[in-house]
């Protein structure tokens, strides 16, 4: 579990990045997101999820819009810019480097 | 909002330590997700107060979301360090360049920290403003000094009105600053022991403005020298995040020059001197940090 933290924590900025490009959102709505989509494999402790996204914000890869949801209620919805969608271009290329090289090293070697 | 909502809210409120604005969006932000939350537990058939503590439970550590949400905003550009740093910069470059002597160079300074202060405060009183502010007072300092060239019985006078309005207006401007985050107070006055120690150490003599200036100039340049220190420093603490990191920077650097201008004139200070003025180095840091709950809270009282 404590392996599985450290994982979130060291690729958290890459994983909102990710799910911010393909759908500007909020802070309650990415936690959800996240969570449904890897099935419960990432949680974020929700406190933490804003530092993130601030963080994000500060370093010019997103920004954050106060926009009115249909029932009125106004939430900050975060979009992803074109400094993020460079970074997000490099980050997935680094990722895919990645798995190929762990793929031929963990995997049983076939006969 | 429930009582322990509304707990947790003030708690990263009084840990933020950001611009009035920017506090305001986090806050806002934070109870549109407690709104959610609370709104998806209650449906899951939660009541009010185990949808509220499980709320809180879920949201982990107010300390700990308010110092990381401090430590996303904290960090300012290279040019709010460079502008922070500027008023030590100037004051360095004022002694180890002899521009002290003209006059007009002087009326220069006047108006340029002046104008500055007046445009950041305009601005929202940003982190590189708290460094100019501490500079604002010296006039009032100069001011206080020339008082006692009136004729006597006037001085006396003049002095009784001034001590009072003096002290006024350096505990408002001290109580603005802390109010906004300790560290800016103790930003804006952590100059003061240098420039007593300094002063110390020159012994000027005759009386102001008419004493002997020739004792300044075998200072000149460790003066400048100890301003350069101030202005590194001050740069850093812009460019730091962690709270603890600008803490002990401007106390690591205040101790250091202080250090320094007891190095070079130990004669003229002695031990007892340079130990009162580490207490007042240290003082700097402590007073304003204590000060900042009860005026925090008086402000919202008020």
């Amino acid at each position: 579990m404590a392996q599985r933290r450290e994982l979130v924590k060291g690729n958290a900025g890459s994983l909102l990045l990710c799910l911010i490009e393909q759908q500007p959102m909020y802070g309650y709505r990415i936690i959800k997101e996240l969570e449904g989509r890897s099935q419960g494999y990432f949680k974020f402790k929700e406190g933490t999820l804003y530092p993130a996204l601030h963080r994000l914000e500060k370093a010019g890869l997103i920004v954050g819009k106060w926009q009115t949801l249909p029932s009125g209620r106004p939430r900050r919805y975060y979009y992803i810019t074109g400094k993020g969608h460079r970074l997000l271009v490099v980050k997935r290329s680094q990722w895919q480097d990645f798995l190929t090289a762990m793929n031929l090293i963990i995997q049983p070697a076939s006969a | 909002m429930t009582t322990a909502l509304s707990h947790y809210l003030n708690i990263v409120r009084d840990n933020l330590r950001l611009d009035p604005l920017s506090e305001t969006a986090v806050i806002n932000e934070l109870e549109t997700h407690i709104e959610d939350e609370l709104q998806e537990l209650k449906e899951a058939g939660l009541s009010e107060e185990e949808a509220a503590n499980t709320c809180v439970r879920l949201l982990g550590s107010a300390k700990l979301v308010a110092r990381q949400i401090y430590e996303a905003h904290s960090q300012g550009t290279w040019r709010q360090a460079l502008l922070a740093s500027m008023p030590h910069l100037l004051f360095g470059l004022t002694f180890a360049l002899n521009w002290w002597r003209g006059i007009s160079w002087l009326l220069v300074m006047l108006v340029l920290i002046l104008s500055t202060v007046v445009y950041g405060w305009w601005r929202g009183k940003p982190t590189w403003l708290f460094p100019w502010l501490g500079y604002s007072l010296l006039p009032v300092v100069v001011a206080g000094l020339l008082l006692l060239y009136l004729p006597r019985g006037w001085s006396w006078l003049a002095i009784l009105l001034y001590i009072p309005l003096a002290l006024w207006l350096l505990y408002s401007i001290a109580v603005q600053a802390i109010k906004r985050d300790w560290l800016y107070g103790s930003l804006m006055l952590f100059p003061v022991p240098i420039i007593i120690g300094w002063f110390i150490a020159v012994r000027l003599e005759g009386k102001f403005p008419g004493f002997s200036i020739e004792r300044l100039h075998d200072f000149t340049l460790w003066i400048g020298l100890s301003f350069l220190v101030l202005a590194v420093a001050v740069a850093a603490f812009i460019r730091l995040r962690k709270r603890q990191l600008r803490v002990a920077i401007l106390i690591i650097s205040g101790l250091l020059t202080l250090t320094l201008v007891a190095g070079y004139a130990w004669s003229q200070l002695g031990l007892l001197t340079f130990l009162v003025l580490i207490l007042l180095m240290l003082s700097i840091f402590l007073i304003p940090a204590l000060l900042e709950p009860k005026i925090r809270h008086s402000g919202q009282h008020s």
